[in-house]
């Protein structure tokens, strides 16, 4: 038996499939129409709502289209698709951002598309590309700064860190830490042991619990944070124990006034903001080279949280740290580094 | 010679045991929930995901009501539903246990990293109400023995009280006998007229609470109310080879995690001499070393009990 279609229905049909054509006809040109503002896609290689590193970019984002007009888009990786996530923003925007050291293949997916811009935060390709600028943030810089503090608060004289995993960008933040905290003991004639461990996780804070409370089993007093949400762990051993500990990428005082002393800044929105805010006004000139976000620019610094938290880092170590400061500026202190 | 002391003293200190312990709590509970299912016949490979899921609820119910017992109540009550979750799958539509374990992983993954941001609006929490810390005032005198034992989180003690509970339940209990034989001779347990569906229904069930119980102690009690998206970090994975070489005995199970607990830290402390990438493998070194052991052991008994056959 053969059933047949009512002559309505498959009218209706036939309007439906009208219907979806001309609506997608009808936004095909709805898009072309809306070309004029720069398109801005911010790709981030983990995800928002870290509380340091991704949504200080994404606070670099949202000043950019409140203050300069530009159309925003946000691209979440979540440590996985790097490539297609790159290509697909690059396929919709005239500025692409990539936000992660993870996102190497830059290097060969910016030239397939000569007329996007590429801006890649947190690392540099090995050739310089046409369309492609790298920042790089001179993080040593400010963690001699770290370091130093750890030394000056440390009673012990024993001071550590809890890095996420033995890779250049972590141990570029340690060789500072520790020249640092040896500049502060050489200054003051005070003996200045500084313990350093690897967590090998960035997602879990009850291993840096441990690393942390492994550390301070060892007299160290104040630790350093360079393990990202595994770091979390390192406050809350500090909160029971007893012992400081400095924050990282942001200020992250707020999260445990009492026992994050101080936080080494990453001015990662900041330094997005003056990029794009370059290609804005037309000038295209750093596309093609890397540039590093150091301490002279202002893109890296200490953060002391705000006034009305209790501040345990003395200040004429703070009047010491801003003299230090002006120091690596000038150049008479040269800060080492693992970056390539 | 002298070096050689100055390193043993370094790395064997009374932190490393209390290291031990720590780390092997969680990983413990869900071994004894994974040793369930594995006599059930079921293998689960989706205690990493009860774990999160345990870990994250029990900080959202700790968060809501401002209680960390609530907390560990939600931890518990989702623990039941991703039991029949699970039970549903695997024991009712036969579906390949592999499979759904993954599915479960991933999802435990993604709901809980969705939940988080879009309740705590960051992708962790911290600072909520957590599980007491138990110290026996006195003991914290005794040398050496009150420096390891004292003063941990509340599971880490009711762990060993839940060892020996599901031990006698396993191997004391009638309902033990059927579980087991569920999951051995699943036709001479119907014989017997017993479904074996009930004691796999049973089993999934309690391994999704006491994973979610391993949770809930990871985010309150390990940590104090704190959940970071998947911070149960393969902790599941650990459990399931604890299950594997301890033949589901939930007692050597815990002995196995302790022993994971115990390379972990010594791995730590390692770090100092060697290169971390080196000490992070321990512990899987030490999951092919005893798995290679656990297959050599059962072949051989395999091996006797079929020459005594023979006889």
């Amino acid at each position: 038996m053969v059933i047949r279609k009512k002559k309505g229905e498959v009218k209706m049909k036939k309007f439906l499939i009208f219907l979806l054509t001309a609506v997608m006809l009808l936004s095909l040109g709805l898009v072309s129409v809306q070309a004029d503002d720069l398109k801005v896609a911010l790709v981030v290689a983990g995800a928002f709502g870290d509380r340091s590193f991704y949504d200080s970019s994404k606070a670099g984002l949202d000043r950019l289209i409140k203050e300069k007009g530009i159309d925003g888009v946000t691209i979440e990786c979540n440590n996985e698709n790097h490539d297609i996530q790159l290509r697909n923003a690059a396929e919709k925007a005239d500025v692409v951002v990539a936000v992660g050291w993870e996102f190497y293949n830059v290097e060969e997916i910016a030239p397939d598309y000569p007329e996007v811009k590429f801006i890649w935060i947190d690392n540099a390709t090995y050739e310089p590309i046409d369309n492609l600028l790298n920042i790089t943030y001179a993080q040593n810089e400010g963690s001699f700064l770290a370091g130093y503090i750890a030394a000056a608060v440390s009673k012990t004289g024993v001071v550590g860190a809890v890095g996420g995993e033995d890779a250049d960008t972590i141990n570029d933040f340690i060789a500072g830490y520790r020249q640092g905290a040896e500049y502060y003991g050489t200054e003051n004639g005070k003996d200045i042991t500084v313990e350093v461990n690897y967590a090998n996780s960035y997602d879990d804070p009850a291993l840096g619990k441990d690393c942390a409370i492994a550390l301070n089993d060892k007299g160290a007093d104040v630790i350093f944070n360079i393990a990202s949400a595994a770091g979390d762990g390192i406050f809350e051993a500090g909160a029971e124990r007893g012992f400081y500990a400095i924050g990282v990428d942001s200020d992250q005082k707020y999260i445990a006034p009492d026992v994050i002393i101080a936080s080494m800044k990453k001015e990662v929105g900041t330094s997005i903001f003056d990029a794009v805010s370059k290609f804005v006004d037309g000038d295209d000139s750093q596309l093609g080279t890397t540039w590093v976000a150091d301490m002279a620019t202002g893109y890296i610094g200490i953060g002391y949280g705000d006034d009305d938290m209790p501040q345990q880092v003395p200040d004429e170590v703070k009047d010491a740290i801003s003299g230090i400061a002006q120091k690596i500026i000038d150049g008479e202190i040269v800060v080492e580094t693992t970056r390539s | 010679m002298n070096d050689f002391g100055l390193l043993f003293n370094t790395v064997f200190s009374t932190g490393l045991f209390n290291e031990m312990l720590r780390r092997a709590t969680p990983v413990a509970i869900a071994a004894i929930g994974g040793a369930l299912t594995q006599h059930a016949g079921i293998m689960n490979i989706g205690m990493d995901g009860m774990i999160l899921m345990g870990a994250f609820f029990g900080v959202l119910g700790s968060s809501i009501f401002g209680s960390a017992w609530a907390g560990l109540g939600l931890a518990v009550l989702v623990g039941v539903l991703v039991g029949l979750f699970f039970g549903l799958f695997v024991v009712k539509f036969k579906s390949d246990e592999f499979i759904i374990g993954t599915a479960l992983n991933t999802f435990a993954v993604g709901l809980t990293s969705f939940l988080s941001r879009s309740i705590f609006g960051t992708q962790g929490a911290k600072g909520y109400p957590s599980l007491p810390n138990v110290t026996i005032p006195g003991f914290d005198k005794v040398p050496v023995l009150g420096a390891i034992l004292n003063g941990h989180s509340l599971f880490v003690y009711l762990t060993w009280l839940l060892v020996l509970l599901f031990y006698l339940y396993i191997y004391r209990t009638p309902q033990g006998f059927w579980l087991r034989a569920s999951g051995e001779k699943p036709q001479t347990l119907r014989t017997a007229g017993i479904a074996p569906e009930r004691m796999k229904w049973t089993a999934s069930i309690l391994c999704g609470v006491l994973c979610c119980i391993a949770g809930a102690h990871l985010s309150l009690g390990y940590l104090n109310g704190t959940f970071a998206e998947k911070m149960s970090n393969s902790r599941g994975y650990i459990a399931f080879a604890c299950v594997i070489f301890a033949a589901s005995n939930p007692a050597k199970a815990y002995l196995a995690a302790l022993m994971f607990g115990f390379f972990d830290a010594i791995g730590l402390r390692l770090q100092a001499y060697i290169s971390s990438d080196l000490t992070s493998i321990i512990p899987y070194a030490i999951t092919i070393i005893m798995m290679t052991y656990v297959v050599v052991s059962t072949r051989k008994k395999r091996e006797k009990i079929h020459r005594r056959a023979d006889i």
